[in-house]
């Protein structure tokens, strides 16, 4: 197409351009190539180790910073509070380019290292101040409880001593007894002090009174607050336990097991002075480290707060660096003219706009030396590449992830923008249901600025993803409800009803009369309460289902004649696409046209009986040419319905045989003409080759590796033969079982609006009649129920299913007629993709 | 009375609307997409309220 614009019907072209860059621009002309987002590169080494590129270096930098920037963020989002980060469009922007580029990009791998080791020690400092705070805490509970049971002891002994009175002794060697007893309980009784795991004491204390035959005293309670550890946030509970025993060897036991559990031990002085004092002297260091510990958390805070204003900008100038180096990294080292060689796909149309991205990034860096740009000539198929917008982008995914185009196939993606809503709607059809859907898309359209820049939750951001289609699903929705006259299952009734109802006969049965108006816009709102309404709507739905569905078909299989043309395969049209129309429309179309034609006949001034249009079908195919007078639809059916079947059965051995056979005599020229071996690829070949061949001659150093990669398609005839069976059976056996399954458009449909009617008739229909205050607000509240379950279930749910549908039916049964899809995707350098990858 | 007048004209209508929309859609970046999407709309909402009329024109069943 000579055309100046492009457009959704074909991929663009592409082409396989060379950039010779001078080497001191190569990061400019790579940074400006990756903003524009229009080039795919090629990996010219495929062969050399990833370890042995040349920018090897450049990239275990940037990786060493990107790694900085991770732990930053992980530290930022491990704080309790909430540290802000100033958002991407809101930072100071860090010049990449140009002359100071190295320069910045040097001070930013200073200030990350910086940032780093102050963090680090930061927290390795918190760490420790933690676990001594921890160790200290411990150490005053043992003072404390150890106090307790010392004056417990204490009394105990004082009691004791008091029995003693009773006893007759002179009262001075009462009282010399009585300083002996106290020093002596003083000194001879040693101990042992700390603190242990809640859940061990009971084995430490049995362990223990094995181990020392009973020689012992132990006392423990509980520390009641439980001890955190800062690194894993669990909570132990500990207990404080003092062991009174005597002797070296026993106290030595005594610490060893203890320390083989697991306790902490504690030196605990006997004498009371010294216990306070040291009480003292705990609860002092632990106020010290409190405020340090304080201080130190204030500073880290501050830290990460300075982090947090460019950490946005951080990550997005590292990711851009990495990408930069790994695309050079793709490059070839030309070392005849000390230039880098890069080759990649760019879209045709883009080259001017390539050559002045060239020349700005040279300005940029300022040297006065400008990358070359050539095209060069390649048999490779290129990539893909549809150019779309923010409305159609939606539509093409879909249909992109059945697979991707061929190169400058039809795209399906351009007639799905109106045939998928269309199909969804016919399944959907409700015009209060469309109109939710509507607002809903039109809301999330008019908060398209801003939720563009937030990050969306995965399910929100699919929705977000497909708004325009959405609004597109609830617009024609609101059409097929009006043509299906269903309204939350109520129906509207806009003009004249063409049925009357007379006054009901004696069994409550009223049959209508046609007053011969025909309501002219949709469904008979007559119908929506009668008895066999469905018979007729059933029948309506389905006979529209066959007809729209034959029609999509033959879209979908005329879409086959553009890309015939334009790859030159004259052979096709005649071989595959005519026999296909044929075969089609000799029995589903004739079955089109019988259902529009029986539609059309006022049968009640023929005589005779109007036949089942299924039943003629069958009997068209299984008994032809007998038809039943009384049963005909026209007259001379017999006859026709021979032809047509027969036309259908030519068309089979004709898809199958046809083309294999001029595709055996073309191999037979060629082979007769000596040119066995080479791969024969249609159109041409031999201009390339003609072209490549003049290249060399002038001595053009390229690469010239692309015929030895290029696919060989063997025409071994035995593959021709099956590949034409396989497709002529799938097309024949496609076409009933294809048209049968666009039935799924009355099923659907048909649930949607018994589905919707049960809702109604369930909940708001039997709150209608209560009166009083009572009644107003179970209705109120019923009306609450019944909308959240319309939005739920109806909206939402049958909304996904229709949608799943309709997708189905373009997929399978549409793209089949004509879609190769055998393409891959046009995945350029793009700064903007990077963020949407990560 | 009900005929199949109604729809041939309606055709009419639709295939000259279908038509303005090819003619008359300006030159530019969008205009294979917007004469596209008119025309497909156009055809589709023809057919299926075609279909929905002639269904109702001869009505074999009555209500009840």
């Amino acid at each position: 197409m000579g055309d100046d614009y492009p457009t959704l019907f074909r991929s663009e072209q592409m082409s396989l351009m060379q950039f010779l860059i001078p080497t001191e621009v190569a990061h400019d002309t790579v940074a400006e190539l990756g903003e524009l987002g229009n080039v795919q590169f090629k990996d010219l080494n495929p062969a050399v180790n990833p370890f042995q590129r040349s920018f090897v270096g450049e990239i275990r930098r940037t990786e060493e910073m990107a790694r900085r920037v991770r732990f930053f963020e992980s530290q930022i989002q491990k704080d309790k509070d909430v540290v802000p980060i100033r958002p991407l469009y809101d930072s100071a922007p860090l010049v990449t380019v140009g002359p100071s580029a190295a320069h910045n990009i040097d001070g930013l791998d200073v200030t990350l290292a910086g940032h780093e080791t102050r963090l680090g020690q930061m927290n390795d400092s918190y760490k420790t101040l933690s676990e001594r705070t921890r160790e200290l805490v411990e150490a005053r509970h043992v003072l404390r409880e150890t106090a307790v049971f010392f004056e417990k002891a204490e009394t105990q002994q004082t009691d004791i001593r008091t029995s003693f009175d009773d006893s007759s002794a002179p009262l001075l060697q009462h009282d010399d007894r009585e300083q002996q007893y106290l020093s002596s309980v003083q000194f001879d009784l040693e101990f042992v002090a700390g603190t242990i795991d809640r859940t061990r004491i009971s084995t430490f204390e049995r362990v223990l009174w094995r181990v020392l035959r009973g020689n012992l005293y132990m006392n423990h309670t509980d520390i009641t607050e439980p001890f955190v550890d800062p690194a894993t946030g669990t909570e132990t509970r500990k207990n404080v336990f003092i062991i009174f025993a005597h002797g070296d060897a026993l106290l030595a036991k005594i610490r060893k097991v203890a320390e083989s559990m697991g306790a902490t031990l504690y030196p605990i002085d006997a004498n009371a002075d010294k216990r306070s004092d040291s009480l003292r002297e705990v609860t002092a260091r632990l106020e010290d480290l409190e405020t340090v510990l304080y201080n130190t958390g204030l500073n880290r805070r501050s830290e990460l707060l300075r982090i947090g204003e460019n950490l946005a900008r951080w990550q997005d100038v590292v990711r851009k660096e990495k990408a930069i180096y790994e695309t050079m990294n793709l490059f070839n080292y030309d070392v005849r003219r000390k230039t880098l060689v890069a080759e990649g796909w760019v879209p045709t149309r883009d080259f001017a706009m390539i050559h002045m991205a060239l020349r700005h990034a040279t300005e940029e860096s300022g040297t006065s030396v400008v990358p070359i740009l050539q095209e060069l000539h390649t048999s490779k198929t290129p990539p893909t590449f549809t150019r779309t917008n923010k409305f159609s982008e939606g539509f093409q995914t879909i249909m992109d992830a059945y697979g991707i185009a061929t190169y400058q196939e039809v795209n399906p993606g351009l007639f799905a923008i109106v045939t998928f809503p269309f199909l969804f709607a016919v399944m959907f059809g409700d015009i209060g249901h469309g109109l939710i859907i509507f607002f809903a898309a039109l809301y999330m359209i008019i908060q398209e600025k801003k939720w563009a820049r937030q990050e969306l939750n995965e399910i929100v951001g699919q929705f977000f993803y497909g708004r325009y289609i959405i609004l597109l699903m609830g617009m024609f929705s609101v059409f097929t409800g009006l043509m299906y006259n269903d309204i939350f299952s109520k129906s509207l009734h806009i003009w004249h009803s063409g049925w009357d109802f007379p006054e009901p006969a004696s069994n409550g049965v009223s049959y209508a009369v046609s007053n011969g108006h025909m309501y002219p816009f949709g469904v008979d709102p007559a119908w929506h309460g009668a008895d066999n309404g469905l018979v007729f709507t059933n029948s309506y739905k389905m006979k529209m289902s066959i007809v729209l569905g034959v029609i999509h078909m033959t879209f979908a299989l005329c879409l086959q004649l553009p890309n015939h043309i334009k790859f030159k395969r004259p052979l096709d049209i005649y071989a595959n696409f005519i026999p296909q129309m044929i075969f089609l429309q000799s029995i589903f179309g004739y079955l089109v046209v019988c259902i529009l034609y029986k539609w059309s006949i006022d049968w009640s001034t023929r005589d005779t009986q109007p036949p089942s249009l299924l039943n003629m079908l069958i009997a068209m195919i299984l008994s032809p040419g007998n038809v039943d007078a009384t049963a005909q639809l026209y007259r001379g059916q017999g006859f026709i319905q021979v032809v047509l079947l027969l036309l259908a059965v030519v068309c089979v051995p004709w898809m199958l045989c046809m083309k294999p056979y001029f595709q055996w005599k073309e191999m037979q020229m060629i082979q007769g003409q000596g040119y066995v071996g080479l791969g024969h690829r249609n159109g041409g070949p031999r201009e390339s080759t003609d072209e490549v061949l003049e290249n060399e001659e002038e001595g053009n150093g390229r690469a010239i590796v692309e015929e030895m990669e290029e696919e060989h398609e063997q025409h071994d005839f035995s593959e021709v033969v099956i590949h034409q069976i396989i497709h002529t059976i799938e097309f024949c056996l496609g076409c009933i079982s294809h048209t049968a399954s666009y039935l799924r458009l009355w099923a659907l449909s048909l649930a949607h609006a018994q589905l919707s009617e049960v809702l109604w008739s369930m909940t708001i229909e039997k709150f209608l009649g209560l009166s009083g205050i009572f009644g107003t607000i179970a209705l109120v509240m019923v009306v609450v129920f019944w909308f959240s379950a319309t939005v739920f279930i109806l909206c939402l749910m049958e909304g996904l299913s229709a949608f799943l549908h309709a997708l189905r039916l373009h997929w399978v049964e549409a793209n089949s007629k004509h879609y190769q899809g055998e393409g891959y995707l046009f995945m350029p350098l793009s700064f903007a993709k990077l963020d949407e990858k990560e | 009375m009900a005929s199949v007048i109604p729809v041939i004209l309606i055709l009419a209508i639709v295939l000259g609307l279908m038509a303005c929309g090819y003619l008359f859609v300006p030159k530019g970046l969008h205009q294979t997409t917007i004469r596209t999407a008119i025309m497909l709309t156009l055809a589709s909402c023809y057919l299926m309220w075609m279909v929905t009329y002639m269904a109702q024109l001869h009505p074999l069943i009555s209500e009840s």
